[in-house]
């Protein structure tokens, strides 16, 4: 029997919020939950393609250490439970749109394709949505 | 003949000890056992929740003084 399939809507552009994300996301994913990702708002920076470490996790204090440790990379945990368990992850059209961005302009290899919120939060009435 | 694989996460934070097991889990046969290495004080909780979850086997988890061996089998 399947578990109840986890949502997480991800707005926050912190760093700490998209690394909670990502570790709610990988961990519940290779559990045996299915996990569906939707990233709007400030967060879609954090997923642009081809920028340095330094400009895609901006935070607090809490970042300074997640960076100076070590901890292990939002980006590398959600390719992760992709990888190793049942994820999906989709950009916010309306920010695509405002930005001007096409889904080639995210990190490669991580996203299912552009969703807009109304076919997210339907899906979701079936699931357990977590927003960071 | 069942194998033992070791993995050295000492000095990773959680959840990357328990993402490298799973990825192992996926490369081994069935009865072959992993050694999980892990200075990460979660690990050696979170391995036997995981493990009880999704219907491996727990070995054990030893205290090794400066880090965590926690042992798995591969049951399915």
């Amino acid at each position: 029997m399947s578990n109840t399939p986890l949502f997480i809507l991800i707005c926050s552009p912190e760093h700490e919020k998209i690394q909670m994300a990502a570790m709610i996301a990988s961990v519940a994913a290779v559990s045996e939950t299915p996990v569906h990702v939707f990233v709007s708002m400030g967060a879609i920076y954090a997923f642009q393609k081809g920028i340095p470490d330094k400009a895609r996790y901006i935070g607090g204090a809490f970042s300074d250490v997640l960076k100076a440790r070590k901890a292990p990379d939002a980006m590398v945990l959600f390719g992760q439970g992709k990888e190793l368990g049942e994820m999906t992850v989709h950009a916010c059209s309306m920010a695509l749109d405002v930005l001007d961005w096409q889904e080639d302009d995210l990190v490669d290899g991580l996203f299912d394709g552009a969703m807009g919120l109304t076919k997210y939060l339907s899906d979701a009435e079936n699931g357990q949505l977590i927003t960071l | 003949m069942s194998q033992r694989k070791s993995i050295d996460a000492r000095g990773a934070f959680c959840p990357g000890p328990l993402m490298e097991l799973i990825a192992m889990l996926k490369l081994v046969e069935i009865g072959d056992e992993i050694e999980v290495l892990s200075t990460d004080k979660g690990t050696a909780m979170d391995v036997p929740e995981w493990i009880a979850k999704v219907g491996h086997e727990m070995v054990g988890v030893e205290d090794k003084g400066d880090h965590w061996s926690v042992v798995v089998k591969k049951a399915k």
